[in-house]
């Protein structure tokens, strides 16, 4: 392999895996703070994505209201869900509150399928125009958006989490939630907005990578098992090892992928399998495993 | 109390001539009958993955692979070794449990979403592993004229047939798995399941039952792979990836996750319902799926067998 191939690989490989991160940071933030591991995340991005499509396709809205509007649909999706399905049952076992959002996946593939059909369709893709020569780098302009987005997402995180008052108190209630209610932080409000965050951050995600694929109900399916080895590989119980992870995935996915094609697709297991055996907490998560 | 019990064995009597009966009934309907020879299928799957999640509280995103394993298995055996196809079924249950051991061993020191992750990662895997053999497995083009099941001499060909083995199969396996869990193992499963802490310090081995419960799901798992194998005459890898082995666990929610009866009804539902929709609304039964699943977790803890009880304690039954 040849040092501008390895380099064009490498660079690839981190627009995928910004998506991977975009779509791990979400899951990560409500597993964190609401202990609910999200099985829907990828099939809301994917609904809303749907939702996008007709929006520019048919009514021809502007592409950059186009992705407000559906970063606020995932929120509006998250908010209902914590308020509506999470809360209600927020007492019982963890494994029901999983059967939860595999339900809700599967509730919204049905929906999907049913009203706008399986056949894949092509999305436009948010910038267009010839890909951009860094040296021996060729990158598409979709592609930088992504990492652009990406690296943005992860600062707003951050900002949130260590600076603002509701940041600290989701940090807080991921430590110990029975204490952060002693101490009077309003438990469900943080839940509803943590939800309302991870789900926009499904809906961000899921517009941005779609152009490389094709739209069909089941495009997430894959992304969102790539985000699960992410955040493994980072530690679960780090946003930011979430981040790196989904960028580690992608680069070495991508390496992978060219040097020994055979095992594209078995990769994320041996890895999988590696750090949950060799380092269960991962390269950034704290030791001690979580309520479960 | 007489009354009530009288009244009891006269309705499983009647559940029972319903049963041996339907064949009769469906006789110019085979295809009817094929459904529910697959829905049989899938419930022993998912009676497997019911105590494995339901009764041992492990959670398992993986559990078509067991099913793959034993199909092909068995279905290998068959077709390239010529092997009796009863030793092929057993082989086929090995098989599944032998990977169930190998993969349960290091994964059930993990728990929760750790194992959850895990065993997705292995179900999704296993499909790809057999893409990848051709030789052996078909490969992407599936494997094809598998014969259909026989017993000693004699060939079960019509879906009719098929029916009343696959019946008395899943009351077998049904009552393998009500007895084990009534026993002095079951109990300890279950107390691993309530609280790890407390059944170790009861002196139950927490990890040796967790294998246990993973091992013996895997067996039925592959079990079911088995027969259908030689059911419908044809495997893919595709078929047994994750998005069956999120189907097989909906099939256990819906039907009602720690009771013996919910898998049977789960399978039931989750076949019968697209049949009766009918195919021009195909997704339609995907969203009443998901509806159902959200449902029962949130309103019907026990799914559908809380329904069955509901109506049972109604009717005094």
């Amino acid at each position: 392999m040849s040092i501008d191939i390895f380099l064009n690989l490498t660079v690839r490989g981190l627009t995928t895996g910004a998506v991977y991160a975009l779509v791990g940071m979400g899951i990560v933030l409500i597993l964190q703070t609401t202990n609910v591991m999200n099985f829907a995340q990828g099939d809301t991005g994917m609904f809303i994505t749907y939702l996008a499509f007709f929006m520019i396709t048919t009514a021809k809205v502007p592409y950059s209201l186009v992705l407000i509007l559906a970063i606020a649909a995932g929120a509006v999706v998250g908010l209902l869900v914590e308020r509506f399905m999470m809360r209600s049952v927020r007492s019982r076992s963890h494994l029901s509150l999983i059967m939860l959002t595999l339900g809700l996946s599967l509730l919204f593939q049905g929906l999907a399928a049913f009203l706008f059909k399986t056949e894949p369709r092509l999305f436009p893709p948010l910038v267009s125009g010839d890909p951009i020569k860094l040296g021996p780098i060729i990158l598409g302009r979709q592609d930088i958006v992504v990492l652009l987005a990406a690296i943005a997402t992860f600062g707003i995180l951050y900002l949130f989490l260590y600076r603002t008052k509701q940041g600290a108190a989701a940090r807080s209630i991921s430590q110990d939630e029975y204490a952060a209610r002693v101490l009077g932080i309003p438990t469900p409000s943080i839940y509803m907005l943590v939800w309302a965050i991870g789900s926009a951050l499904a809906g961000l995600a899921a517009l941005l990578i779609v152009p490389r694929f094709s739209l069909e109900p089941s495009f997430m399916g894959l992304i969102q098992v790539k985000a699960f080895t992410a955040i493994v590989l980072g530690g679960m119980n780090s946003v930011f090892g979430a981040a790196v992870g989904g960028l580690i995935i992608g680069v070495v996915e991508n390496l992978v992928a060219y040097q020994f094609p055979a095992i594209k697709d078995s990769f994320m297991l041996i890895v999988i399998v590696i750090v949950l055996l060799v380092m269960p907490q991962g390269l950034f998560g704290k030791r001690q495993q979580r309520r479960f | 109390m007489t009354s009530s019990s009288t009244r009891r064995l006269a309705v499983n009597g009647a559940i029972a001539a319903l049963v041996l009966v339907l064949p009769l009934v469906f006789r110019t309907k085979p295809s009817i009958i094929g459904y529910l020879n697959i829905a049989m299928l899938y419930a022993i799957a998912t009676q497997g993955l019911n105590l494995l999640m339901g009764f041992g509280g492990l959670v398992s995103l993986g559990h078509a692979a067991f099913m793959a394993i034993g199909g092909y298995t068995a279905a290998v055996l068959v077709m390239t070794c010529h092997v009796n196809m009863f030793l092929a079924i057993v082989a086929g249950v090995a098989g599944a449990g032998l990977f169930g051991l190998v993969i349960g061993f290091p994964s059930l020191r993990l728990s929760g979403f750790y194992l959850a992750i895990a065993t997705m990662a292995m179900g999704s895997s296993v499909a790809d592993v057999i893409k990848r053999l051709p030789r052996i497995t078909g490969g992407d083009y599936g494997l094809i004229n598998i014969p259909s099941l026989r017993l000693g001499g004699w060939e079960l060909a019509g879906e009719a047939s098929k029916y009343y083995f696959f019946v008395a199969i899943l009351v077998v396996v049904f009552l393998v798995v009500r007895n084990f869990l009534n026993s002095r193992s079951g109990r300890a499963v279950r107390a691993v399941r309530d609280s790890e802490m407390t059944a170790s310090a009861m002196g139950v081995n927490v990890a040796a039952y967790k294998l246990v419960t993973f091992v013996f799901a895997a067996c039925i798992a592959g079990l079911s792979g088995a027969l259908y194998a030689f059911t419908i005459s044809y495997l893919h890898p595709m078929n047994f990836g994750l998005t069956f082995s999120i189907e097989l666990l909906s099939m256990s929610i819906i039907g009602g996750l720690g009771t013996i009866i919910g898998p049977i009804l789960g399978a039931l539902f989750w076949v019968m319902l697209p049949v009766i929709i009918g195919s021009r609304m195909e997704f339609l039964s995907t969203v009443i799926f998901g509806l159902s699943i959200i449902g029962s977790v949130m309103f019907l803890p026990k799914g559908l067998s809380e329904l069955v009880t509901r109506i049972q304690t109604r009717l005094r039954l």
